[in-house]
């Protein structure tokens, strides 16, 4: 495996200026301008090797669509090393944007007016894309993403989720070793995602091809991702497995224990009780103290169970958590 | 080279075929823009009638400067689509803008494949119906050196305004509120120089000489071609420096686009 993304200490700073309001305040602003400084991206590090599925995950806000401005080559970074391919991205933008794709679920890359079909021929003549090489693809993509359909309809008339499959395609057309997603399942009901999220991890797999998501919807990287990077303030608060986050943040486990009759003390060691309806009580415990056999094992000794279950700790609790402490930048 | 520019007419086509899509809206906005242009030009004759000539010009020689403005800039209005401050400030916004940094394709380019509006042939046929009017009314004494410099005024006109289109789309990387102020300078422009510049004052004069080089464009070649007294005031190579004005004007603009283009991906929008 080779290295597809590098990046060390990469910084992204804007200048914004203040502007005051009010007939004074413009007079004000053409005299001195009150300037701030924006650190959207402020020293970040990481690097992505070929073939990996990376999930990164921030709040609104947090560096996210900054970070992929300057690994597309959109923006050029104030200071810090980022190589993608080997290359600069923002020096060489046309031999750089030739081997990546990008889909952004907010906007489309096809042409508003015209068939979907035409849309992906003239990406083809705009990539450069060998004729076989379209047909090969086009026709392995059309039947994953089932674009028939409406391949000849107009984008202006596609709902968004045929949007969605056909601005894949136009992403993937062209070989890339390395695609950017942005929110690719927003605004999708349950089934258009799962076909989506299907697609992408077939192309993952079987192309090989890396794949750096963002998005809001944590389901997406649960089913995706072997890798999760979080950012929140331009740092980058986490980056390794997602199983991993709960052993390091301490996200409760809970195992939820309907009683064969009503019991007045249901105290055990290792847990605490946190709720009780009737017969049902939900214990919370923690990894690495005690284990859910454990749990049952005294349980079972002083009552009668009729059924159990054992919960893992909800994910988007836990980066919620995570942003709203900053648990990591105190480390 | 070959391959970029088969490029470009790809998107060309891709662009008139979706215009063409509305056929309606196409008929309409033709000849609506045609008509506007005519009934302007038909009060500017009514005005001749009363006066028969304004400042030494009769209707036929202002008829033939504005025959040919109209006509350049209607052609560059349709070829430099993309570049028109309006959409392509809007397109910036829109995040248009990043969707070509992320083709493998020359910028400049795909600006101009990003729009080609056809209904400007509606301003582009009334110019030539003005333009034919104005050689009828005018005895014009054609030279084999006249025949070959109007075609180069004709192409020197279109890089002009064309440069100010491009100016004006690089301002709107840094503040799209100023759009209004840059359409006062290409549309405006283009309006005054369809009259004879003596008829304005001396520091207008001035400035569309030596600020914003437009009187080597319209007023010193059409006093050549019209064989007006008042060229004999002038150096004689005067009427002949259209092609560095207009090639000129591009080429700063041009410098100015790649400046702009640096300056947005440092900062973004």
């Amino acid at each position: 495996m080779s290295e597809m993304i590098a990046v060390s200490d990469l910084k992204k700073h804007f200048m914004l200026h203040r502007h005051r309001p009010g007939f004074i305040g413009a007079i004000r602003n053409l005299i001195t301008r009150e300037r701030r400084v924006i650190r959207a991206v402020d020293g970040v590090s990481f690097t992505i090797e070929q073939g990996e599925f990376v999930g990164y995950l921030g709040p609104n806000g947090a560096g996210k669509s900054t970070t992929i401005k300057m690994l597309t080559g959109l923006l050029v970074p104030t200071s810090g090393g980022l190589q993608v391919n080997g290359r600069v991205p923002w020096r060489e933008r046309q031999k750089h944007v030739r081997e990546i794709g990008a889909v952004f679920g907010q906007r489309t890359t096809l042409w508003w007016d015209l068939p979907v079909i035409d849309s992906l021929e003239l990406l083809m003549h705009i990539y450069h894309i060998p004729a076989d090489r379209f047909r090969q693809n086009l026709q392995e993509f059309r039947g994953l993403l089932e674009l028939d359909p409406f391949l000849s309809t107009p984008v202006r008339a596609l709902s968004l989720g045929e949007r969605m499959r056909a601005d894949l395609c136009a992403a993937l057309l062209h070989d890339p070793t390395l695609i950017f997603l942005d929110e690719p399942t927003i605004g999708l009901d349950v089934v258009a995602k799962e076909r989506i999220r299907q697609f992408i991890r077939h192309i993952n797999i079987h192309h090989g091809t890396t794949i750096l998501l963002t998005t809001h919807d944590i389901s997406d990287v649960e089913k995706l991702c072997n890798r999760v990077m979080i950012i929140d303030r331009g740092h980058l608060l986490y980056d390794g497995a997602l199983e991993k986050l709960h052993e390091r943040f301490g996200g409760k486990r809970q195992l939820i224990v309907d009683f064969g009759e009503t019991y007045g003390e249901v105290h055990v060691d290792g847990a605490h009780v946190t709720e009780r309806v009737g017969t049902r009580v939900t214990y919370h415990f923690e990894r690495g103290t005690v284990t859910a056999s454990e749990l049952i094992g005294r349980l079972s000794n002083r009552f009668r169970i009729r059924d159990l279950e054992v919960r893992e700790p909800d994910i988007e609790d836990t980066i919620r958590r995570i942003y709203e402490e900053q648990l990591l930048a105190r480390e | 080279m070959r391959s970029a520019f088969l490029t470009y007419f790809r998107l060309i086509a891709a662009d008139v075929r979706a215009q063409l899509g509305y056929p309606v809206s196409f008929l309409f906005e033709t000849t609506g823009a045609g008509l506007i242009l005519s009934m302007f030009f038909i009060s500017l004759a009514l005005v001749f009638q009363r006066f028969e000539s304004i400042a030494g010009w009769t209707l036929g020689e202002v008829a033939f400067l504005y025959g040919l403005i109209e006509m350049a800039f209607g052609a560059m209005d349709m070829i430099f689509s993309g570049f028109d401050p309006q959409f392509f400030g809007g397109n910036v916004r829109r995040g248009g803008f990043d969707k070509l940094l992320l083709r493998p394709q020359g910028l400049t380019l795909q600006v101009l494949g990003s729009s080609f509006v056809i209904r400007r042939l509606g301003r582009i046929f009334q110019g030539i119906v003005i333009f034919v009017i104005a050689l009828s009314m005018v005895e014009l004494s054609w030279t084999p050196v006249k025949i070959l410099y109007l075609p180069i005024v004709f192409i020197s006109l279109i890089c002009f305004f064309g440069g100010l289109f491009i100016m004006g789309s690089t301002i709107t990387f840094w503040t799209v509120e100023s759009i209004e102020a840059i359409n006062i300078l290409t549309y405006g422009g283009s309006e005054m120089m369809s009259y004879p510049m003596h008829i304005y004052q001396d520091w207008m004069r001035r400035f569309f000489t030596f600020i914003v080089p437009a009187i080597f464009l319209n007023y010193y070649p059409a006093l050549y071609f019209l064989d007006k007294p008042a060229l004999q005031d002038l150096p004689s190579i005067a009427p002949f420096l259209s092609p560095i004005a207009g090639f000129g004007i591009l080429f700063l603009a041009l410098r100015f686009w790649r400046f702009g283009i640096r300056h947005y991906q440092s900062t973004g929008t």
